[in-house]
């Protein structure tokens, strides 16, 4: 009974720290919006890509949308994969942050899926309703210090690592798992 | 319609089915089913030329000096001429709430023709096609297929707008009918302008069809299957992340 209680309560406080984890992200990001728009776009990118850093698990996302080409990389092919799927998330997020500031963020559901994985679901609204609702689900799990990363995101069912790994493993597998061609076409677009 | 025409038409529609037909049946066919990727890879090229060349500058232009109120009323009365597809498909699949809603809607909004929305986005309808009546009738959903000048599309989703524009067509008069035609080139342009970063990212990707199809196919089946399709993909998801966490 007791011991029943206390994996309830683990349970709770795990949703609550996920939850807690994008509630303080998007605060963020929507501060860095306002914060960093007389910046220079180099300065900018910089600051974005430290807000990143701090809330996604960038290892799980590069292994995970490689599959298994990732073991056949060497250890600088890995660093550098991982230092351009950053470079492209920050692309991404740069292009919103503006409209993120004008949105706002609401909460709706947590779940706890499996042995490891935290499900956050939340929308963003437009105050004005003149756009429509957007649904998100994040996808965290806890490291190794115990605080929740991001480790997918779900825009209307749109998973972004399910999209980059079909991306990534279609030009891996044209080209016989060569890494370098992967980050040529990628450095390419970036 | 001539007779011709007719007989062309349910040549083409049957040499769809056929396709479908051909692929496996499994209803959540996987994202690499692709076996015309070579072609369809060049009709992709096609589109994003006649898109960047002569779509695109058009629909900067509108946002630019159509007034935002006037591109929401023409986007309004767009959604609103589609809906009795929504009507006749939502029907068909039995989903009798949303043939009331969307019939409700459609005759308010009739009033103004559709260019306004009288009840201020408060209805949520569910959009239905007959590619989505389609799926749930098991028919599977068929090679991927990129269409000139319309798009990414199944096999399936394309019998679909081919069947959902012949009842558009065989509904409407005459006039309507023209109406319709005229409308084309504005719902293109309408939905580009709605897109805009959205595309102008995917074209700066290291493979921009793979991530058009990968775009395509998720958000299909979501809109399709909805809840069971989408409690099935996270659990694969789920096997394969806690997996990786190991």
């Amino acid at each position: 009974m007791f011991f029943n209680v206390n994996i309830t309560k683990s349970l709770s406080d795990n949703l609550k720290m996920g939850e807690s984890t994008i509630q303080q992200m998007i605060l963020e990001a929507q501060k860095h919006a306002i914060d960093t728009i007389k910046l220079e776009p180099n300065e900018r990118s910089l600051k974005i890509e430290l807000l990143i850093k701090k809330y996604i698990n960038l290892d799980f996302m590069s292994k995970a949308t490689t599959g298994s080409f990732w073991k056949k990389a060497s250890e600088t092919q890995k660093e550098k994969y991982k230092v351009a799927l950053l470079k492209q998330i920050v692309l991404t997020i740069e292009e919103h942050l503006n409209t993120l500031a004008t949105l706002s963020y609401k909460p709706t559901k947590s779940e706890r899926r499996g042995e490891k994985l935290i499900y956050v679901r939340g929308l963003i609204e437009d105050p004005n309703k003149k756009k429509p609702d957007i649904n998100l689900l994040w996808k965290l799990a806890a490291n190794k210090n115990g605080s929740f990363l991001i480790l997918d995101l779900e825009i209307e069912g749109i998973s972004l690592v399910s999209s980059q790994k079909a991306e990534a493993v279609s030009i891996l597998r044209k080209n016989r798992g060569n890494f370098d061609i992967l980050l040529s076409k990628m450095s390419r677009d970036n | 319609m001539t007779k011709k025409y007719k007989f062309l038409f349910v040549k083409f529609i049957a040499a769809l089915f056929i396709l479908n037909g051909c692929s496996n049946s499994t209803k959540f066919a996987s994202e690499n089913r692709d076996p015309f990727e070579k072609i369809n890879r060049n009709v992709f090229q096609f589109n994003k030329y006649v898109d960047q060349k002569i779509i695109s500058p058009i629909s900067k232009t509108y946002v630019k000096k159509v007034p935002a109120k006037i591109r929401s009323g023409v986007s309004n009365h767009l959604q609103w001429m589609d809906t009795p597809n929504t009507i006749i498909n939502s029907a068909l699949q039995t989903d009798m709430e949303n043939t009331i809603l969307a019939s409700a809607k459609f005759l308010l909004n009739g009033l103004t023709l559709g260019f306004y929305d009288l009840d201020k986005g408060e209805t949520v309808i569910k959009k239905r096609d007959f590619g989505s009546t389609l799926a749930r009738l098991n028919v599977s959903e068929g090679p991927f297929l990129m269409v000139p000048l319309i798009g990414p599309k199944t096999t399936r989703d394309l019998t679909g707008t081919i069947l959902d524009r012949q009842n558009m067509a065989t509904l409407s008069s005459n006039s309507i009918d023209d109406l319709s035609l005229a409308e084309v080139p504005i719902n293109i342009i309408d939905k580009r302008s709605k897109m805009s970063k959205t595309l102008d990212n995917i074209y700066l990707s290291a493979d921009p069809y793979v991530k058009v199809r990968s775009f395509y196919l998720q958000n299909r089946r979501n809109e399709i299957y909805s809840e069971k399709y989408i409690e099935n993909k996270n659990n694969n998801l789920d096997a394969e992340f806690e997996k990786l966490l190991d």
